[in-house]
């Protein structure tokens, strides 16, 4: 009595995608629109037979771009599939061809000819010279090559691929094109222009050049002088790795392994710093510790000795980065230390074992995976950093920043840049890689284990009192640091006049009422309404492209699996300069041009927030029983459906986490933002760091303040939108995923 | 009633020289042939990988078989995935959607059947009031009892009149008391609209109580197809004996055989028993401990070592000089002392010859 | 799952209504002098036209960069301000396009003469001369001699205390380069530079950031253009500033409209505009004390008094070329800025 749909009419999955190719064929400006899509400007202004807004069809029709021509025969054969029955091998044969050239032809045409006609010289010999050129591909192009992947992937499917699972084949195939173009196309073509010498040709010798060059690999610093820039940045991140971890773990235990009463505020106050832009705690760091920082004087004044700018350099960067990460650890520590299990904890004290032995001798060993991971993710956030070496570094140039002038200064060596960015990529992929090794499958979902019934012994006296002293220590530093944070933004002018004031506030934020309407006057708002709708778009997409993803390596079982799985993490040990620099090279020109628009910012921050959606996603899901979709399968929904009503609905949490930390990630970014910014998109970040570069510290600071508060704001509001499923009962879903 | 709105749609399930392995080293079912009538209940039973689980689930195609085909009714379902095929799963969780109400539930799988909203509703409240759960469908499953449970999941998968319904391991997670009475439930269910269901148990109890025939699965095959009785009275091997019930291997010489009939003898003991195509010589001999009659006038000798009180009988283990062995017996009242000697016979319809143990 | 599709969409359609506006003209102007300058001549040249203005601030070593990296494709439209060397190096690329403006009489000699020399792709909006600049608490604090001349900061009690910005990124650092090179000769110039390394303490990003500094008490001596240094003084910071005694070089702030730019008439309307007296009188507004170019705009009191300035003959044509810019900053990087500290 099932109806089985799929033997006897065409899937509407085909239906839709045919239609599509048509559309982004005959109705879609093909090229880009300069002034935005959605300004619509576009329908009045010469559409559709003005060659900047013309659909591919029109084009043809008026004999221009000729190239384009051959798109449109896969888009007519695709028909003939509609006809026939799943399992009719033609039909498979039909998608699977059309799609194929279709979308092979789109990338060839794609690459093959641009703003200056063909692009290789090879091409121009053989045709000669084309005398026509095409820009970057709008609406039109990526709907067309969206149809083709996906009727190809359905094509797949039809096959056999994955038991005939359409959802499943195309949302691999999704994926493995979107984190292809975004991923490994920019930083493909990064690392080759680490090649190009300055008469646009490839060399080797060029690339050793600047390789080795003393500047990187220098180790003048034992000797008095300056280190490399490759060395200075390893140094850093190994101690900021092991501070981290070291303080993660002594925040953790306080929170399980005592009676402290306050553990709520303990976690608020280490979770602050994640969400506070790059620099601010850098500027307060200054205000406090600087030449003329109100503690450094203190003490000059104590001891009479004169104040030194000792912060500048690394300490004041180890300070800072140590102050920013120290959260992160704690979040996985926390998981770490929860999830031992305390009966064997008990076991070791009923075998006579005090409870210093036992933590010594069970408890940290257990521990260790943890703290290898707690130490990889400090090392690598280190490593990518750039905001608080921009602003305390001095004279200790690391490699994120260094990457940056390469870029931005006045020698503009894009070579070089790309050296550096290897070398960069090489510490973070090798760290990133040794995590998965030492903790090979489990360091996907969170060692915290479902705890058996018992309770964890408190720490032996001996470990208690230094570990509430550090804790203590730092606690006090932080809100230390951030009240100067908060006086910084309401004093006048810091270290001259301390008359307090909402003066930058109000340049910031300024707001005019007028007869026509508001009138944002601040100078603030512009970069503040971009991040905020950059933020708010980048967030629920990359949550669910992290969440698909995340579903596909839980819950499916292909080939090449473990590629896929390892290609979509890459992302996250990639550093943000080199997102931002790999951008700028790669998108700047046809055949897909988003440079100066919101579009590569939007982008950019999935891409690199997208592997935490996917941690989120897969540490939710395994804990939902695989029986779920499996009933859900057997009761007749598809994989589709059982992924849409099942699934999603139990996984509010990860969609919460993902959304939450997409958003928060895409309103402090700066390491890659600040390359992709545009006259019409300027950042909040990167307005900042303007500002801090040009003194107005105030203002910075009155900004950053705001920012902080919006977030919370935010986190608030999302947390009620996706809301909490009612599923009854007292949930694993319910505390655990706070953290 | 309730029935003329679920009907049934039993098919016979085949099996045909199945195999399924993982990867390259693990062959879970190993070139099994099995046939399912329409409107019987075979319970696949067995010890922990065996082989049942796997092939449940090719059966309804959660797995995928290696090689080989399977038909449900004349179709060759074989590469058809779970969703397209006939068959509901009743799972050893239940896997009720925690998000979804107990009507919900029920009709989920009728959202994709087809069906109007009303008529969806009709035949998921049909489905419940069959389980005897009328009333219950604005609950969550996280306020329903485990039997409770248990019920929605059979409703659920009996309202989509599925072609095969299958249990894995259903009474698992329910208290003792209850088994017995969802057990009943079940057969009572299934016999009662004629649905063809194979059911997957580790319970040897269980599966005689429910089941139309037993497949005994052991190490990726087949051991022994049959009936209740005819695996308990006649297993094929030492496993089927050990493994249905309790069971006695003793040693003993067929001393001759005439038509289907052979004569064996234990120390001086003989009894005649059918041959099972066996000739004379040494041959392994299966007895039931209720089989044992401990005081007969014929048989042989042997020690009582051990002595048990259970309420309800009493157990004695008996030594004899070729081993020792374990018997019941109903008299409670008068036991027999550690230590004395007994004559033990058998009773005339109950040992069994083993074909090759 | 609705809600969240629902928050999706209306965000992606919010942002494209917010990113159109509705207006048609548009100018993307690329600002290289002070920020506050930057959006009040933005801001102004809006309510002056009503075209509107898309301004990025980026220094003029990080614009030059830009332009150069946008070349195939400009974004930008027109680039207002910032030294002249990267201007005069942009034009000798051809990125930028040459246009005689009618209001090009009204400036002085200096002015027009930037221009001629750059095949009028770029023309001088406001000059200034270098010097440095130094926090009289700290000085006084350290019991520090006060400088007065160039070769003063090379004393080594200025050890830590002087901070300039690296000439690779920053125009106002590498026209202390050039001019150091010019007035002491090419050898002589690179040992004083090599001496002063050993003083500084720090080599900023941006240009003016060394004297900002010292107005925080962050540092005590740095070397900015003067006007930056009069701006930190009458901002309130305890600043004083310089001109050195041996005389100094100076800098032709420019302006060039980018070859390529998608707004070309936007950009000349702005290019004009830029150079009357009511655009040049806005610096006074926000504190620019640099000399303006139109002959007939105001300059601020406080602003240095170039008369009494010894100034060298900067030679734009040589130090402005890319060949030159190259060889000095590399040669900069090479001999001087490896030496220990």
């Amino acid at each position: 009595m099932r109806h089985v749909l799929s033997e006897t009419t065409a899937h509407p999955a085909l239906i839709f995608w045919i239609v599509a190719g048509w559309v982004g064929f005959c109705l879609l400006p093909w090229y880009g629109v300069e002034d935005g899509f959605f300004a619509f400007e576009w329908l009045v202004d010469g559409y559709p037979f003005d060659e900047d807004y013309a659909p591919a069809a029109f084009l043809i029709g008026q004999g221009e771009k000729l190239w384009l021509t051959p798109l449109v025969l896969p888009l007519i054969t695709s028909i003939f599939a509609l006809g026939r029955k799943k399992s009719d091998p033609l039909y498979a044969k039909i998608l699977i061809a059309s799609g194929a050239i279709g979308f092979g032809w789109l990338i060839a045409q794609g690459f093959g000819i641009g703003i200056r006609g063909f692009n290789f010289e090879w091409l121009k010999a053989l045709f000669g010279n084309l005398g026509d050129r095409q820009f970057g591909m709008g609406y039109g192009a990526l709907l067309l090559a969206s149809a083709y992947l996906f009727l190809f992937t359905q094509g797949i499917a039809a096959r056999g691929a994955i038991n005939g699972d359409v959802f499943v084949v195309s949302a691999i195939g999704g994926v493995i094109v979107i984190v292809t173009v975004f991923v490994f196309f920019p930083i493909a073509k990064m690392l080759l222009a680490a090649f190009i010498t300055e008469e646009g040709g490839y060399s080797a010798s060029v690339f050793a050049s600047k390789f080795f060059d003393d500047r990187l690999w220098g180790l003048g610093c034992l000797s008095g002088g300056r280190c490399g820039v490759a060395w200075n940045s390893l140094f850093l991140a190994i101690t900021v790795g092991i501070l981290t971890t070291v303080l993660g773990l002594v925040f953790a235990l306080v929170v399980t392994r005592s009676g402290f009463r306050y553990k709520r505020a303990l976690r608020a106050l280490t979770v602050l710093p994640i969400i506070t832009p790059p620099f601010v705690i850098g500027l307060a760091l200054i205000l406090l510790f600087g030449l003329s920082g109100t503690v450094t004087q203190f003490f000059a004044d104590l001891f009479g000795v004169q104040p030194t700018r000792w912060l500048y350099g690394m300490p004041g960067v180890l300070i800072a980065q140590t102050l920013a990460f120290t959260p992160i650890a704690f979040l996985v520590l926390i998981g770490v230390v929860e999830g031992v299990s305390p009966s064997m904890e008990e076991a070791a004290q009923t075998l006579r074992a005090n409870r210093w032995q036992t933590f010594r001798t069970v408890s940290l060993p257990l521990m260790r995976p943890g703290l290898a991971n707690a130490f990889l993710l400090g090392f690598i956030e280190s490593m990518a950093d750039f905001g608080n070496p921009l602003v305390l570094g001095g004279n200790f140039d690391v490699l994120s920043t260094e990457i940056f002038f390469a870029i931005v200064g006045a020698q503009y060596d894009q070579g070089r840049a790309a050296v550096l960015a290897m070398v960069l990529l090489f510490f973070t992929l090798s760290a990133f890689y040794a995590q998965r090794m030492w903790l090979g499958k489990k360091s996907y979902t969170t060692v915290s284990g479902k705890g058996d019934a018992g309770v964890h012994p408190l720490m032996p006296n001996g470990l208690a009192i230094p570990v509430f002293i550090a804790a203590g220590v730092w606690g006090l530093f932080t809100v230390v640091v951030y009240g100067m944070i908060l006086y910084g933004s309401v004093v006048e002018l810091w270290g001259v006049n301390n008359t307090l004031t909402f003066k930058h506030y109000v340049t910031a934020f300024s707001v005019r009422i007028e007869e026509t309407g508001i009138r944002w006057t601040g100078a603030a708002w512009d970069s503040f309404w971009t991040t905020i709708y950059i933020a708010a778009a980048a967030a629920p997409l990359t949550a669910i492209v992290g969440l698909i993803t995340a579903y596909l390596l839980t819950r499916q079982s292909f080939a090449g699996k473990n590629a896929f799985e390892f290609g979509t993490m890459l992302s996250f040990a990639i550093p943000g300069t080199v997102i931002g620099v790999s951008y700028i090279l790669a998108f700047n020109v046809p055949p897909i041009e988003i440079t100066g628009t919101g579009i590569i910012l939007i982008v950019s921050f999935i891409f690199r927030n997208m592997p935490v959606g996917v941690r989120a996603g897969i540490a939710s899901m395994s804990q939902l029983d695989k029986s779920l979709d499996e009933s859900s399968l057997t009761l007749g929904a598809n994989s589709w459906q059982t992924f849409r009503r099942v699934i999603l609905p139990l996984l509010k949490p990860a969609i919460l986490a993902a959304l939450v930390y997409s958003f928060v990630r895409a309103m402090t970014a700066i390491s890659a933002v600040i390359f992709l910014v545009s006259a019409e998109y300027d950042m909040a970040t990167s307005y900042i760091i303007g500002r801090v570069e040009n003194n107005d510290y105030g203002l910075a600071i009155a900004y950053s303040t705001t920012l902080i508060f919006v977030m919370l704001a935010a986190v608030g509001l999302l947390q009620v939108l996706v809301g909490r499923t009612k599923i009854g009962r007292r949930t694993q879903f319910g505390a655990k995923e706070q953290t | 009633m309730s029935e003329t709105l679920i009907a049934s749609k039993a098919a016979p399930v085949r099996f045909e020289n199945v195999t399924k392995s993982f990867g390259r080293d693990v062959v879970a079912v190993d070139n099994i042939n099995l046939h399912v009538e329409a409107g019987k209940l075979v319970t696949l039973l067995g010890p922990s990988g065996c082989g049942k689980t796997t092939t449940l689930r090719m059966i309804a195609g959660l797995e995928m078989a290696t090689s080989g085909r399977i038909l449900i009714g004349d179709r060759d379902v074989t590469t058809l995935p779970a969703t397209d095929r006939d068959v509901s799963m009743v799972f050893q969780s239940y896997a009720l959607f925690p998000h979804m109400s107990v009507l919900e539930n029920v009709s989920y799988g009728l959202n994709f059947s087809g069906f109007s909203k009303s008529e969806t509703r009709d035949r998921a409240l049909a489905g419940l009031e069959l389980v005897g759960l009328k009333g219950f469908d604005t609950r969550l499953p996280s306020e329903l009892s485990g039997g409770q449970q248990q019920r929605v999941a059979v409703a659920r998968a009996l309202v989509l009149e599925p072609q095969v319904l299958l249990f894995d391991e259903p009474l698992s997670n329910l208290d003792a008391k209850l088994r017995r009475q969802v057990r009943e439930d079940i057969r009572a269910i299934q016999q009662d609209l004629g649905l063809t269901v194979v059911y997957v148990t580790h319970d040897q109890e269980e599966a005689l109580a429910v089941s139309d025939e037993i497949v005994v699965m052991r190490n990726a095959s087949i051991a022994q197809i049959g009936t209740p009785r005819s695996l308990y009275d006649a297993p094929v091997d030492r496993f089927v004996a050990d493994f249905i019930g309790e069971a006695n291997i003793l040693p003993c010489t067929i001393e001759s055989v005439e038509g289907d009939m052979a004569t064996i003898s234990i120390e001086g003991y003989n009894h005649v028993l059918p041959a099972r195509g066996l000739a004379t010589g040494a041959a392994k001999l299966a007895v039931r401990p209720s089989r044992l009659v401990i005081g007969a006038q014929d048989g042989f000798k042997a020690t009582i070592a051990k002595a048990t009180y259970v309420g309800v009988r009493m157990e004695y283990t008996l030594e004899a000089s070729f081993g020792s062995m374990f018997a019941v017996h109903e008299d409670v009242d008068t036991p027999l002392e550690v230590g004395s000697d007994v004559t033990v016979g058998f009773s005339q319809k109950g040992p069994v010859l083993l074909p090759e143990a | 799952m609705k809600k969240l599709s629902t928050l999706a969409l209306t965000s992606i359609v919010a942002l494209g209504a917010g990113v159109s506006a509705a207006q048609a003209d548009k100018l993307a102007l690329y600002c290289s002098a002070q920020e506050d300058w930057c959006q009040l001549m933005a801001r102004s040249f809006e309510d002056a036209t009503g075209i509107d203005v898309n301004m990025t601030r980026k220094s003029s070593g990080e614009t030059f960069a830009q332009i150069k990296a946008e070349s195939a494709n400009p974004k930008g439209d027109v680039w207002w301000g910032g030294t002249g060397d990267p201007h005069l190096q942009a034009a000798e690329e051809n990125l930028t396009m040459a246009y005689v403006s009618p209001m090009r009489d009204q400036l002085h000699d200096w002015a027009i003469s930037q221009a001629t020399s750059a095949g009028d792709k770029t023309i001088g909006i406001y000059s200034g001369a270098l010097g440095y600049g130094y926090n009289t608490d700290l000085l006084a604090a350290n019991n520090l001699p006060e400088p007065s001349c160039w070769k003063d900061l090379l004393k080594p009690e200025y050890k830590g205390h002087v901070q300039m910005a690296n000439p690779n990124s920053s125009g106002t650092a590498y026209t202390t380069l050039a001019s150091m090179v010019q007035l002491f000769g090419e050898n002589e110039g690179f040992e004083f530079m090599k001496g002063l390394h050993a003083n500084i303490n720090q080599y900023t990003k941006s240009g003016s950031a060394p004297i900002k500094a010292a107005g925080r008490g962050e540092n005590t001596i740095g070397i900015v253009f003067m006007h930056d240094a009069v701006k930190q003084a009458v901002s309130g910071f305890p600043v004083k500033v310089v001109a050195p005694c041996e005389g100094t070089g100076y800098e032709i702030g420019s302006m060039s409209i980018i070859e390529g730019a998608r707004n070309e008439d936007e950009a000349k309307k702005f290019y004009d505009w830029a150079l009357s007296t009511d655009a040049q009188n806005l610096a006074l507004e926000v504190n620019a004390f640099q000399v303006p170019s139109n002959t007939g705009a105001e300059t601020s009191p406080s602003a240095p008094d170039m008369s009494t300035i010894t100034l060298i003959d900067y030679d734009f044509k040589t130090y402005g070329s890319s060949a030159e810019r190259k060889r000095l900053l590399q040669k900069w990087d090479e001999d001087v800025s490896t030496l220990p500290q």
